[in-house]
């Protein structure tokens, strides 16, 4: 067992259980968006940073990957930690606004501004999709493309993958939601179910063992086949 | 060429003995060969310079001449000065030729057979002209410690042998010898070597971690050769020059921490490197260095290339590791280290090239010797890559612990051309900017880090005051924007919004809240961001900041880049350049054109002075012009100018005239009627003010008058161009002083509003050393006051004039223009190149006669009977540099010697005299000039605002004209009530002036600056006229073809806007249906 201190409050931890996960248990708020149970932890939102270590070597590290190590001291709220997590909801309102869970994030957290440019994106590269497929859904469907400010994600070459299995978890899990599914748009629909009312999850035989994520799922919707109706 | 180089001979070593025996069988064969060697670099730069070229002209005249006994060539990596290359060593002898053509190989080859020199080709003083007859006394070597790049040109980097008659894997063999791991790794921890990647992180530690993991599945060592880094090229060069000395470095690591595989990750961008270092393994293989069973021991170990896929963030050690396991090469969240968790999931270390390039050197000489090298913390040598605004780049070695002065004068040369040198940036795009100030500083990773930059890879970029920093910032935030790898949010968004912010500062169009929202962003990109890249991403942003926030905030608010380099803000560098906005582009392009009217309109709306600027301005628009820029030839502005003022009749300029309903009420006084105060006056009276000009002496036209010579400034030119600017709304009133004859109670007790003062500084600094009292001693403004108002010739005999300025040239040449003067020499304490005064002025002066003694300082003025009979002088000698970039000089003790004088005129600066001053409520510095605000030239006397050399100190013509421009406009602003502060309005090129259509040229590079023309040296003697001449017509035209019109940028879309909005009003014209008519 690992000793540590969150914000003042003793604990000790299995060995490798995460800061987020200590902090969950003993109820300290810290906000995610990258993160999800069930994934491996990414790291690549960077709401979820603390604080940690003494002096000249504090710093923020994210909670979601970061180890617990004996006799850390962490503190989730101090105002280096609070100015950093402003600061990047900022930048995720100045990027997403239209994401209701970006929107709840900011009211949460009191972020009242947002000075920089407006920017109408649909997504914010956290990856939840792309663990979701390859982590739980085995499906390795998506990946990224590019990087830096051209880092999008896609399957390869950003047509219909033989790998995607239209299980819809990515949807499933996004915050942002890039992947909605766009309906009757055949080219960007994700299982064209809804086109030609085929149902991909009830008919073909491959996705029989399949849970659907899709939630509601505008083809069973409208066939009315939606499991909550058989 | 020799026989000691087939490789065949080279059999399996298959024991140490074998080794042993192997270097005494090449040492035995190396004693017997004793022809002379040429050794060339052939490194990636010197590629780029046509080694290949030479190479193959040197080896085909060996062959054509049957020379193949008699010479050997030896075809290197780099040397590390690559400004020179393409360069030929000799050995022995060590002469170094520099620039080499492939007309000079048959005079190497043949003067190298009879051991002679090419003098011709070897290295000189650039500036001296002395000539160093051995690499060793070239400053740029001579002042570094090069163990690793010295090695490099003794090593033929595709032959093994090479490489062990240099002492080649020497190390590895004490060490599977004679050491067990444990020592070695001892060795290398006491040794203090720190990673030279960047970061810094101790060797010895590394190792030892990796030492204590556990070895089931094996070990990795990887060697980092992905440098990305604009301007960096180290680790290029030492895998290019010497790929076994890392090869032998891994073997050691490996011996000393259990590794079992090595991986040499090496950048896709680097050719050579990676064929020299295949070549290099495969040839360790065959002999058995690599592989299993190594020399017979227990020890196994082998190495493999993979090439990176061009991203910056491989550099990374996690995103690295990523991409050797052939995934995307993006960073992940530590712990665990790579340590524990690398390449595969076993424990890895990673060295940077240099790291394992020293390595056997540490084990050579012991960890001990090695700590000695360098600073406490940081031990050893390190190679840097000097690049940017500097005389001498290429690749330097120095000891940790070495200034950053020492680096760049010393090695480096200082700037090149007259230009001062600004800031260095150290890093890379992960570094930050240092400026001149802190170049004391000793390069080693605490120092640098405490500045707010890190040592990085080692790139050294030189900025000068060419560059501009916000456009620095900028473009280091594009490089990391686009070489984020993107995985974690605040880096990927974090560079974009950075850069995004910088773009806009850069137009113009950031306002200061941005600047702090900057700050704050990047103070939050550096602590919350996943990896190595992101951390330090904000670098480049937050030392800028830190030591040139004033240029952030001049962009900003007064929309002035003062480098002239963000062309959006800028416009034609010469009107941004000019303290008066001057349109010099239109012009020129008016003069182009043969419009010479337009062109006076152009130059006259900016300038109330335009035939004195046209003979005295100190032109830094020619400095700025983006024409010398490229050719170092600007187009000559000042000249072009003196032909128009000299062409067009000044009444022809019709100023625009405001009409001021209450000007009886808001009357100006403007003590002193010098540029700035005439400008100012004038500038008033188009406004409408009524203005009362009050000067000291008897004439207006203050310094332009007692300072400026007539053969300079023709008088009558001068008087027509006062008399221009006095109008009906201003009256001057002569013999009448501040301070004497009237107070700023006083004139504001009798109605006046506002007042300017424009006093100038009219009084000569003394030298502080005893005599100055004697009679023959004049101050310079006393001595010109005399000749060019009074025409006293005070001088006689053997005159010495002692400063650089601008001053101490015109004492000189007045005084060489008085009848008894025999003979005129200035002195001056440092060398030529540090003169502040202009340089056509000294050639001009020298071409007279006029003897120039410089690094010399008087001590004691000697004299009998009270006269003044001659002037001890103690010879300098130029020491450390000092904040201006210029050499301190240092006086050499003993060296003291008397030249015989009869006259002695002091140069060395002027003060405003204004005693008086402080009882009138001014406040006054410490060096006697007045204290305002800057940007609204107010003193702390509400109404009264001053500007000119009584703010600044002595200063150009043109600054003070500027400063009068100015004053009217804020005078102007308080008698109406508005508010001071408010920025000024900056003009960009808006008017088109169509470019001079000019026949195919075929020779384009013939466009030389024109000479500016003189009359005879022998005339300027005897008479006072004017010593430069007014340019032909035909020869202005062709100066002024030679402008590169930076203002078409600009004023271009504005022409085809005007263009489109005629044509469209043309259709309109043509569409709108005359009445009566019918449309079908």
């Amino acid at each position: 067992m690992i000793n540590i201190t969150i914000n003042g409050a003793v604990l000790s931890v299995e060995k490798g259980t995460t800061i987020l996960e200590a902090a969950q248990f003993l109820g300290f708020p810290i906000p995610t968006l990258c993160h999800m149970a069930g994934l491996t932890p990414y790291g690549a939102c960077r709401l979820c940073v603390v604080e940690i270590g003494e002096g000249s070597r504090a710093k923020l590290v994210s909670s979601c990957t970061y180890p617990c190590e004996e006799g850390m001291k962490i503190r989730t709220s101090t105002a280096r930690v609070v100015k950093a997590r402003k600061m990047v909801i900022e930048l995720l309102l100045a990027s997403c606004p239209q994401s209701k869970t970006i929107q709840d994030l900011a009211s949460t957290y009191d972020v009242r501004q947002q000075r920089f440019k407006q920017e109408w994106e649909t997504c914010i590269m956290c990856g939840r999709c792309v663990r979701m497929c390859h982590e739980q859904m085995t499906g390795n469907a998506l990946g990224y493309h590019g990087r830096g400010e051209t880092r999008t994600i896609g399957t390869p070459f950003n047509i219909k993958s033989e790998e995607c299995r239209l299980c819809g978890g990515c949807i499933y899990v996004c915050p942002a939601c890039q992947l909605r599914c766009t309906y009757t748009d055949k080219e960007q629909a994700i299982c064209n179910g809804c086109v030609n009312l085929s149902l991909p999850c009830v008919e073909k035989d491959k996705f029989k063992e399949m849970m659907c994520y899709m939630d509601p799922c505008v083809a069973c919707e409208i066939s009315g086949t939606h499991y909550s109706n058989l | 060429m020799s026989d000691i180089s087939s490789i065949e001979e080279l059999k399996k070593l298959n024991s140490i003995d074998d080794l042993k025996k192997l270097y005494w069988s090449l040492f035995e064969k190396i004693k017997n060969d004793d022809k002379p060697q040429l050794v060339i670099c052939s490194g990636t730069a010197c590629q780029a310079s046509g080694t290949q070229e030479i190479i193959r002209g040197m080896k085909k005249y060996i062959i054509e001449n049957s020379l193949q006994n008699k010479i050997n060539l030896k075809i290197t990596g780099c040397h590390g000065f690559c400004e020179m290359g393409p360069f030929i060593l000799t050995k022995p002898g060590d002469a170094f030729y520099h620039k080499v053509t492939v007309d000079a190989i048959p005079k190497i080859i043949n003067a190298s057979i009879k051991g002679e020199l090419v003098e011709e080709l070897l290295y000189r003083d650039p500036k001296s002209g002395e000539i160093y007859y051995k690499q060793h006394d070239i400053p740029f070597f001579n002042k570094q410690q090069r163990t690793i790049l010295a090695k490099n040109q003794n090593i033929d980097p595709i032959r093994i042998v090479d490489y062990f008659t240099n002492f080649g894997y020497k190390s590895l063999e004490k060490v599977l010898s004679l050491m067990t791991p444990q020592q070695v790794l001892e060795q290398v921890k006491i040794s203090g070597i720190r990673g030279r990647g960047g970061a810094g992180f101790p060797t010895g530690l590394k190792w030892e971690y990796l030492s204590k993991q556990s070895n089931e599945k094996g070990k990795y060592l990887v060697c980092n050769a992905d440098e990305g880094d604009p301007g960096a090229y180290m680790d290029r060069s030492v895998l290019e020059g010497n790929p076994h000395s890392i090869i032998e470095g891994m073997l050691i690591g490996a011996f000393a921490t259990g590794a079992t595989n090595g991986v040499v990750y090496v950048r896709n961008e680097y050719p050579l490197a990676i064929k020299h270092l295949m070549i290099a393994l495969r040839q360790s293989k065959d002999i058995g260095l690599l592989g299993d069973n190594i020399l017979g021991t227990k020890f196994s170990f082998d190495i493999k290339i993979v090439r990176g896929a061009g991203a910056f963030v491989c550099g990374e050690e996690t995103a690295l590791i990523k991409s050797i396991e052939g995934k995307m090469g993006e960073p992940k969240q530590r712990p665990p280290y790579p340590v524990e968790k690398g390449v595969y999931g076993l424990p890895t270390a990673i060295n940077n090239v240099e790291t394992w390039a020293n390595i056997p050197i540490i084990i050579d000489i012991g960890g001990a010797e090695y700590a000695k090298i360098g600073t406490k913390s940081s031990t050893g040598t390190k190679i840097f890559s000097l690049v940017g605004k500097i005389k001498n780049t290429g690749l330097v070695e120095i000891p940790m612990g070495t200034t950053i002065k020492e680096l760049v004068y010393d090695i480096g040369g200082g700037a090149p051309e007259d230009y001062k040198i600004k800031a260095i940036q150290s890093g890379g795009p992960s570094g930050g900017c240092i400026p001149v100030s802190l170049f004391d500083l000793p390069i080693d990773f605490e120092k640098l880090a405490e500045a707010g930059s890190i040592m990085g890879s080692g790139g050294m970029i030189v900025m000068d005051e060419r560059t501009c920093m916000v456009d620095v910032a900028k473009y280091f935030m594009k490089f990391l924007k686009c070489e984020s790898c993107g995985k974690c949010f605040t880096c990927r968004k974090g560079t974009q919004r950075m850069y995004e912010i910088l773009d806009d500062i850069t137009k113009g169009r950031a306002t200061l809240d941005q600047l702090d929202l900057l700050e704050e962003l990047a103070l939050v990109v550096k602590d919350t961001t996943m990896c190595g890249l992101g951390q330090t991403a904000a670098n480049p942003v937050l030392s800028t900041l830190r030591y040139f926030r004033d240029e952030f905030i001049d962009h900003i608010k007064n929309k002035h880049c003062k480098a002239g380099v963000c062309k959006d803000i800028v416009g034609a560098p010469c009107q941004a350049t000019c303290p008066i906005g001057t349109e010099a582009w239109r012009y020129i392009a008016h003069i182009a054109r043969g419009e010479y009217e337009e062109a006076y309109i152009a130059l006259r709306d900016a300038n109330p002075f335009p035939s004195v600027c046209a003979r005295v301005c100190s032109h830094p628009c020619e400095k700025m012009c983006r024409a010398g820029a490229m050719t170092g030839e600007p187009v000559a502005i000042r000249a072009l100018k003196r032909f128009i003022t000299d062409m067009i009749e000044p009444s022809i300029y019709k100023p625009v005239r405001k009409i001021k309903s209450n000007a009886d009420d808001n009357k100006v006084a403007v003590i002193g009627a010098g540029p700035a105060g005439l400008t100012a006056a004038h500038k008033l009276s188009l406004m409408g003010y009524k203005v009362t000009v009050f000067e000291k002496d008897a004439e207006p036209g203050g310094m332009l008058i007692s300072g400026i010579p007539e053969y300079r400034l023709p008088r009558k030119i001068l008087k027509e161009e006062i008399k221009e600017l006095l109008d009906e709304n201003i009256s001057l009133k002569c013999n009448t002083a501040l301070g004497r004859d009237i107070t700023i109670d006083n004139l504001l007790n009798n109605g006046y509003k506002a007042i300017f003062l424009g006093m100038g500084a009219h009084k000569s600094k003394l030298l502080n050393i005893e005599g100055e009292d004697l009679e023959g001693v004049f101050p310079a403004i006393e001595f010109l006051k005399a000749f060019n108002i009074e025409g006293q010739k005070l001088a006689h005999g053997r005159v010495g004039v002692i400063g650089g300025g601008d001053s101490a040239i015109d004492a000189a040449r007045v005084a060489l223009r008085q009848k008894i003067v025999e003979k005129v020499t200035i002195f001056y304490r440092r060398t030529r190149n540090e003169m502040p005064a202009l340089q056509h002025e000294i050639d001009a002066a020298l071409e007279e006669g006029i003897e120039l003694h410089t690094l010399v300082s008087p001590v004691k003025i000697k004299s009998d009977k009270g006269k003044l009979t001659g002037v001890e002088f103690i010879k300098n000698k130029l020491g450390d540099v000092d904040a201006s970039g210029r050499r301190n000089p240092e006086a050499i003790k003993g060296s003291e010697y008397t030249v015989p004088l009869d006259n002695l005129i002091v140069t060395i600066g002027d003060t405003p005299d204004v005693g008086y001053i402080s009882y009138m409520g001014i406040e006054v510095n410490k060096w006697g000039t007045l204290i305002v605000n800057e940007d609204t030239l107010e003193t702390n006397r509400p109404g009264v605002f001053a500007g000119g050399d009584v703010v600044t100190g002595p200063n150009t013509v043109v600054e003070a004209i500027a400063a009068g421009k100015k004053a009217a406009i804020m005078i102007d602003r308080y008698l109406n009530g508005e508010e001071l502060g408010k920025p000024l309005e900056r003009k960009m090129p808006t008017i088109y002036v169509p470019p001079r259509e000019v026949e195919e040229v075929e020779n384009v590079e013939e466009m030389k600056r024109i000479k500016l023309p003189t009359i005879s040296v022998e005339k300027r003697k005897s008479t006072l006229e004017e010593v430069e001449i007014t340019l032909t017509e035909e020869s202005a035209i062709y100066e002024a073809s030679r402008c590169m019109r930076c203002d078409l940028d600009f004023t271009y879309a504005e022409k085809i806007k005007r263009e489109q909005e005629e044509f469209m009003g043309d259709i309109m014209k043509s569409n709108s249906v005359p009445e009566g008519e019918v449309l079908v």
